[in-house]
């Protein structure tokens, strides 16, 4: 099966690819080669929805439907590029529909909520003062707030560059855009986050 | 090295540097650049700022019950298809299938000795509809053609369970 792959997608970063052996495996029924695709993709295909649309029960069912539907395109997968490009490219296809759709509205809201969407900061030896808190609450805030008011393609490109540590060819895939669309999309992002969050530095 | 920001295929340099995604080689080059560049320096130092802001931003823990959720999904769907099924399953089965493929042929020879010899097989209308199909529409026609394929593999497989 290895073998297979690695002629279907040819070169050696294919060979790497894991993940679309694990797929074909669950082509050919295997379940619990599923479980380990989920395990692994599962927080990052959340995170990444989370930051797109910035509601985490929006992005958790969103989720889910990624992954329903790669169970449900199993009979049908062939490896033609790496595993986490069309899982991507799935998120990032309902991510988009979902914010045109409006289906996020509550998630603007959030923005003005306490934040309870956010994990709490992990400082385990020294407690931060009330002050700190909310210095670093409004940080975070204008942060999210700068990254929602990109255009969505800039807002995919640039969470899948930071967060998600993609290269650039594969963020072209997931966009179906040139790479060197992506590179403009990218500096064009980081610009005009630079520019928002200027006083920041 | 030429200046990246005056070569917008080269900016990835500066936006990587920033990202601490560079690696060592290109990392040094750049250095030297930058050393006699306050453009460049100053846009590196912006980006490695705005970088670190961004690292603050951390996406809340996956849900505990985010696995089970999702494999009840996957089971109510198996099991909704099942439900459906089962009361035309054995005419299906015993006669359905057969029956069905033999419409299907007389069908299709009734439709292939009907067409005139010169008449074109698509005409231009009907061209421009599958034209204007959209990727959606395809996508769903394929999640369709998925769910058709795993309800008569259902049936075909509870068909070899009455043979038993």
């Amino acid at each position: 099966m290895a073998e297979r792959v690695r002629n279907d997608m040819g070169g050696a970063t294919a060979a790497l690819d894991f993940d679309a052996e694990l797929m074909l495996r669950v082509k050919e029924g295997d379940g619990a080669s599923f479980s380990v695709l989920l395990e692994k993709h599962r927080s990052s295909v959340v995170h990444f929805l989370y930051r797109m649309i910035q509601n985490h029960a929006v992005a958790e069912e969103l989720a889910q439907e990624v992954f329903l539907r790669v169970y449900r395109s199993r009979g049908t997968y062939e490896p033609t590029a790496k595993f986490t490009t069309w899982l991507f490219r799935i998120a990032t296809h309902l991510a988009l529909n979902s914010l045109r759709d409006g289906k996020n509205e509550r998630s603007q809201e959030r923005l003005d909520d306490d934040s309870s969407d956010m994990p709490g900061r992990q400082v385990s030896d020294r407690r931060p003062s009330v002050e700190q808190s909310l210095v670093y609450q409004a940080k975070l805030d204008e942060i999210r707030r700068a990254i929602a008011a990109l255009p969505e393609k800039q807002r995919a490109a640039v969470l899948m560059h930071k967060y998600e540590e993609m290269e650039y060819s594969q963020i072209a895939k997931v966009l179906t855009c040139s790479e060197s669309a992506v590179k403009s999309l990218l500096f064009r992002a980081y610009e005009t986050l630079r520019a928002r969050l200027a006083h920041m530095a | 090295m030429i200046c990246p920001l005056e070569n917008p295929e080269n900016t990835q340099v500066l936006l990587d540097y920033g990202a601490r995604k560079l690696d060592s080689a290109h990392t040094a080059i750049l250095e030297r650049h930058m050393e006699h560049c306050p453009s460049c320096r100053e846009f590196a130092a912006g980006q490695r700022a705005l970088c670190e802001a961004m690292d603050s931003w951390e996406a809340p823990p996956v849900s505990q019950d985010f696995n089970r959720r999702l494999y009840r999904r996957i089971d109510q769907e198996v099991s909704v298809w099942d439900m459906l099924a089962r009361p035309f399953r054995p005419l299906f089965v015993r006669r359905g299938l057969p029956v069905a493929a033999a419409a299907c042929l007389l069908v299709m020879a009734g439709v292939l000795i009907d067409q005139p010899p010169g008449s074109p097989a698509v005409s231009q209308k009907d061209m421009a509809q599958v034209e204007s199909v959209q990727p959606e529409q395809v996508e769903q026609a394929l999640d369709a053609m998925e769910m058709l394929s795993e309800f008569s593999h259902h049936v075909r497989s509870d068909g070899q369970e009455s043979k038993l």
